[in-house]
């Protein structure tokens, strides 16, 4: 199963993302948006404790990626690997793992709501994404 | 939530004027007013070309809607509202959205223009380039060197442009020369998170990345020699652009808004084709939150470019001091095009308070508006058209049809027909700045890849969404300017 990939929008960044369960899925979803920046995702070096909360499965998705831009911010840093420890569908809470954010080019200014559903598949999970850079 | 999409062909919309097209409120079911587009039969094309005309139907469904869902001719698919969308929602029981405004609030342009020639700036482009790149940081994850208190922060986020008038970073002159003189009433800081304040703290004065630029432009046409003059324009005279906005802070606001909301629009009992399109009647505490803290974020932005502006002033200072005569840099004007306004306007024969969405569309009052100062008052407001990297510029005048047609509104820039990925593989940043460089244009850039993303090919043609808005009498064309160095993130 692929992890992610590039959906075509004339303006802004699009992907859809999979994984055979939500964990899964929003591991990808964050691997996703990070590479989708450019620069390649560095070794974990460096961890970093999220904890999320969001009305339903979509607007946990939209929060737990939009924390992620966040520490990216503040930290200047970008993650790779990503330890689920708890995901229901209104709360997250997981360590996440990375390092400096060298090569960089490509800031997204925010995970947006617009076409977004979180849905299972014969094959397991997925979901649309666009990204507003 | 979602409905089923009906794709709209060319069939579906009725030329309701020269460059006016008109898709009925029967088109969809869930449309409250029918969708406007300005645009020619080409441009027309281009938007059925991917999703915009889909996510100008979806506004057409906002509770309160008045007139028309409006789109202009640099429309382009977006997030929840199309890029080039006007939507006004009737006072107080209409709806504000968060998302019909978008991340970068208040992202605008500002045009300074110098006392200079080309053939006086030409020989120490370079130094200025470099000055202008240094003083005015830009790319990803870039703090500036000026540094707030929460304190400072605050009073930033309540008086704008104001502000930077107290820190010296500013002129009477220039806030005269702001849409809202610089400052959008009824911030209030309490409603800005805490993240968001923390965000938008070490980023005032600097440019971000993207499309945001500064650039260094020539008068290269003069169409209207009256309103030229009298706001100080000359041929070959040498101009400054900024475009940007609210940077992280902006973002936030946004995120934070959209977020909450997700839960709040069901209490309301709002049905939306559109997640990103959620919003909260205007007269809602939820709505009245927005609607303070967005004014937070627009006054960061106006203060923002302040400060971008008094580095351009000092960059000139460092690089043409003793070198030419004398100069200076006199504001033309500083537009918003990502915001929402509480403007009166003619609705039905009567004049209504509505709520103004303009994303990625610029305001255009007409002469004779009493929002203008007394030296724009019987000119209109100018209107600021940056075109795609390296191509043309424009400097145009809001109209009186503009005010009947559109809520005083008009086109924001060229538009994107391409997508970044796409613009990539077919562009490469080293050629394209090679090009540049060969047609005379001065490049300062952080990231070449980025500079390619930005390509003029992936852009439709400026002149052709101007010609669009100046025919249709909803700008009028007073200038345009081409580039002569650009500096980007």
């Amino acid at each position: 199963m692929k992890a992610f990939e590039e959906i075509e929008h004339t303006a802004d960044l699009a992907f859809c993302a999979y994984g055979r369960d939500p964990a899964e899925l929003f591991a990808n979803a964050a691997r996703g948006m990070f590479t989708l920046q450019g620069g390649g995702l560095p070794p974990p070096l460096q961890e970093r404790r999220v904890e999320v909360e969001g009305v339903d499965r979509e607007t946990l998705l939209v929060n737990w990626l939009n924390e992620l831009l966040y520490l990216q911010e503040r930290h200047g840093e970008v993650y790779s690997e990503f330890e689920m420890e708890e995901l229901s569908a209104t709360r997250l809470r997981a360590r996440v793992r990375g390092g400096a954010q060298a090569g960089v080019r490509r800031r997204i200014k925010a995970v947006t709501f617009h076409d977004l559903r979180v849905r299972q598949t014969a094959e397991g999970w997925q979901a649309t994404l666009v990204l507003d850079v | 939530m979602q409905k089923t999409q009906t794709i709209a062909s060319k069939r579906d919309f009725a030329p309701v004027a020269r460059n006016v097209w008109e898709l009925p409120r029967e088109f969809r079911e869930d449309m409250r007013v029918p969708a406007r587009l300005y645009a020619d039969e080409s441009l027309l094309e281009d938007a059925l070309a991917d999703r915009s005309i889909e996510q100008l139907v979806n506004t057409a469904t906002l509770p309160g809607i008045v007139k028309y869902a409006i789109a202009m001719p640099d429309i382009h698919q977006g997030y929840g509202f199309p890029i080039g969308g006007v939507v006004a929602t009737r006072v107080p029981e209409g709806v504000i959205s968060p998302g019909g405004v978008g991340y970068d609030i208040n992202c605008g342009v500002r045009v300074l223009a110098s006392t200079l020639s080309v053939e006086e700036v030409r020989p120490h482009l370079d130094g200025l380039l470099t000055a202008l790149y240094h003083n005015c940081p830009s790319g990803v994850g870039v703090s500036g060197g000026f540094r707030l208190s929460h304190e400072d922060l605050d009073e930033v986020l309540s008086e704008g442009a104001r502000w930077a008038l107290r820190q010296g970073y500013a002129r009477p002159q220039d806030l005269e020369r702001t849409e809202e003189y610089g400052c959008i009433a009824g911030a209030d800081p309490q409603q800005v998170s805490p993240r968001a304040k923390e965000r938008g703290r070490p980023q005032i004065g600097t440019l971000g990345a993207g499309n945001h630029f500064i650039e260094v432009d020539r008068i290269a046409a003069i169409y209207d020699g009256e309103a030229a003059e009298r706001l100080g324009l000359f041929p070959e005279q040498v101009v400054v652009q900024i475009h940007c906005g609210s940077r992280g802070l902006g973002h936030q606001v946004c995120e934070d808004y959209v977020s909450r909301l997700q839960s709040t629009v069901r209490e309301y009992g709002i049905e939306l084709p559109d997640r990103e399109l959620v919003c909260a009647p205007l007269d809602s505490p939820e709505g009245e939150q927005y609607l303070a803290a967005m004014a937070g974020a627009a006054n960061f932005a106006f203060a923002n470019r302040q400060v971008l502006t008094h580095q351009i002033r000092r960059s000139l200072e460092q690089a043409l001091a003793g070198r030419v005569q004398s100069f200076d840099l006199h504001q033309v004007y500083d537009i918003a095009h990502n915001m929402a306004k509480m403007e009166e306007h003619q609705v039905g024969g009567q004049s209504t308070k509505v709520c103004v969405h303009r994303k990625g569309a610029t305001r255009a009052f007409g002469p004779g508006s009493p929002v203008l100062p007394d030296s724009l008052r019987n000119l209109g407001q100018p209107v600021l058209v940056p075109g795609s990297m390296g191509t043309a510029s424009y400097i145009l005048l809001g109209t009186e049809r503009s005010m009947e047609q559109t809520f005083g509104s008009t086109c924001h820039g060229a538009g994107r027909v391409m997508s970044r990925a796409r613009a990539k593989k077919q562009v490469r940043g080293e050629r394209l700045r090679e090009e540049l460089e060969a047609r005379g244009i001065g490049v300062r850039a952080g990231s070449l890849s980025g500079l390619a993303e930005e390509a003029p090919i992936a852009y439709k043609d400026v002149a052709r969404v101007v010609e669009v808005v100046h025919r249709a009498g909803i700008g009028k064309k007073v200038a345009r300017l081409e580039p002569i160095g650009v500096i980007k993130g």
